[in-house]
């Protein structure tokens, strides 16, 4: 599969007020997203996602390092015409219409009629915005409302490149799940997306692979799957006599009982023919032997504690 | 396309503000008020009446320019609306143009309005077309173009107010271009380079001061139509150097 976005070693350094301090705000950052890929690019405030983002968008410059978006440098030009951002908290002009707003991205993107009014039409339809709201300044928008816009227009150029930059962050439960099926949506159509968001449930559900940076660095990457299975093995069984409950929870002390079922948490996968053993020697059936899945908040808070966060 | 659209888009937030409406109503008004002042002689409410509606149109023309220059590249910065605009295939410069363009166009479309209210109150007051006075309204536009790259060029680096500031000052100094030009022939030879480096690098505002010689008639200006185009090139040479230099910085610069 083709590489939609490469970055090696991308490094952005700030100097303080005093221009004596230098603040590293991405720090030799390497990484690859393939075309059609959902990646999920997970970080705390201040990690420096937005700061690669807009790098990579040409809106600020790299210290160090190189990337290439869509197969060209960054900011250039071509690109960017076949790629767009979803920039967090979106502010538009507020004294346009959600129309107009959209109406001025398509004459960016050059596109000429009737191609841009057809565009706009399916934009604002794939958003699910009210149409009574088409044709209303934006001053009147609520933020909801003003992250479908903020969607639209990153849909308007059918882009093979998609950066949303946390665009589920502040919605409510409603506009949030419509949202995230959006964006759901989107990757189905074969897009690429980079998604950089604090909503790691979101992430779960939608992203096929993502990355962890702290501090600028970054810590890990690669599929949900991958990131998301631990080293242990679970084993589930039946009808345990309760003396051969005390025998396993001698061996390993991750066990729970709930109505005559029995939940092992194996940490070192030896251990699990031994349990097994145990539960049929006294008669019990084992109904499952799984490997334990972690959710992706614990994989983050994991490896970012393990980083040095605090 | 991309830089029209960005000027076009640019006309209509500065026409939206009411700040630079306020300004057109205060000044409409003011030359439509001219008239009114009837204590004077025949002559006298002529020359008055001229003499009000070109300075009007020069002081609203001015804030106008200042206001909107200074806000139009900070507001994009401040509002982060420049981030959805230079993510799309838009080069920095077509972006700086589009809003010079833009914030131009609206300058225009009010010293335009001020001029025909303006030339209306003459007709109505005189009974006479007064064609010379479009001349003082061309002046004060090509005056205000030279203001308004000025401050498009300030606002690449320096925040709205310190820009007021120095857009304010240098179109004070380069309205006494007299004075530099005399200064340069001082007796202190440090007073005589820096009024030269002064009178030539800074903007030569004076030279569109016409309104003296158009209010008073007897005042002649030698081979008036070479004066004005002089004036008109001048005004579009030094704006085009002037968005430049704010295309080079703009084009260094993190947003």
């Amino acid at each position: 599969m083709a590489v939609a976005l490469s970055i090696q070693g991308l490094t952005k350094k700030y100097l303080d007020v005093w221009n004596k301090e230098e603040i590293t705000a991405v720090d030799d950052l390497t990484l690859e997203v393939e075309e059609g890929e959902i990646f999920g690019f997970l970080g705390r405030n201040g990690a420096g996602k937005t700061t690669t983002i807009k790098m990579l968008l040409g809106l600020i410059f790299p210290t160090s390092g190189t990337a290439s978006v869509l197969g060209k440098p960054m900011g250039d030009t071509e690109a960017k015409s076949q790629l767009s951002y979803l920039p967090e908290n979106p502010y538009f002009y507020e004294n346009m219409s959600g129309w107009d707003v959209l109406d001025f991205y398509g004459r960016l993107f050059r596109m000429g009629e009737p191609t841009r009014t057809q565009r706009i039409e399916k934009c604002l339809n794939d958003v699910r915005l009210d149409k009574r709201a088409w044709r209303r300044p934006l001053r009147g928008y609520s933020k909801g409302m003003l992250q479908r816009i903020g969607i639209a227009q990153s849909l308007l150029n059918d882009p093979k490149l998609l950066f949303l930059d946390e665009p589920t962050s502040g919605l409510d439960p409603i506009a949030h799940a419509e949202l995230r099926d959006i964006i759901r949506d989107v990757g189905k159509q074969g897009k690429t997306v980079f998604l950089s968001s604090h909503q790691l449930p979101d992430v779960e559900l939608v992203c096929n692979r993502a990355a962890i940076i702290h501090r600028g660095k970054l810590l890990t990457s690669g599929p949900l799957s991958e990131l998301t299975s631990g080293d242990k093995v679970e084993v589930l069984a039946e009808s345990v006599p309760d003396d051969a409950v005390e025998q396993i929870r001698a061996l390993c002390p991750a066990v729970e009982r709930s109505n005559g079922r029995v939940r092992v948490t194996a940490v070192d996968p030896g251990q699990v023919n031994d349990i097994v053993d145990i539960v049929r020697g006294r008669k019990g059936s084992v109904t499952a032997v799984l490997p334990h899945k972690r959710t992706l908040e614990e994989v983050f808070v994991d490896t970012v504690l393990r980083a040095g966060g605090d | 396309m991309v830089t029209f659209a960005i000027a076009r888009q640019t006309v209509e937030d500065m026409l939206r503000r009411k700040i630079l409406l306020i300004l057109l109503i205060v000044g409409v008004c003011l030359i439509a008020l001219g008239p009114s002042l009837g204590f004077l002689t025949p002559r006298e409410s002529s020359a008055v009446l001229r003499s009000l509606g070109l300075a009007v149109i020069l002081i609203a023309g001015l804030l106008i320019t200042v206001i909107s220059g200074i806000q139009v590249i900070p507001t994009e910065i401040e509002r982060r609306t420049i981030y959805t605009v230079l993510s799309k295939p838009v080069q920095r410069y077509q972006f700086v143009l589009g809003k010079f363009l833009g914030g131009i166009m609206t300058v225009f479309v009010m010293i335009v309005a001020m001029g025909i209210v303006f030339l209306g109150v003459l007709f109505w007051h005189e009974k006479v077309f007064a064609p010379d006075m479009l001349k003082g309204v061309l002046m004060t536009f090509c005056q205000m173009m030279l203001l308004g790259a000025l401050t498009i060029f300030f606002s690449t680096f320096a925040p709205p107010v310190v820009n007021f500031f120095m857009s304010f000052g240098l179109f004070i100094v380069g309205n006494l271009s007299t004075v530099t030009e005399s200064l340069t022939e001082n007796r202190n030879p440090v007073t005589a380079i820096m009024a030269t480096i002064v009178h030539y690098t800074i903007p030569n505002f004076g030279n569109f001061n016409i309104q003296n010689k158009l209010i008073h008639p007897e005042i002649v200006i030698k081979n008036e139509m070479v004066f004005l185009t002089q004036n008109v090139v001048y005004a579009v040479l030094y704006s085009a150097v002037l968005l430049v230099l704010a295309i080079l910085v703009f084009d260094k610069r993190e947003v």
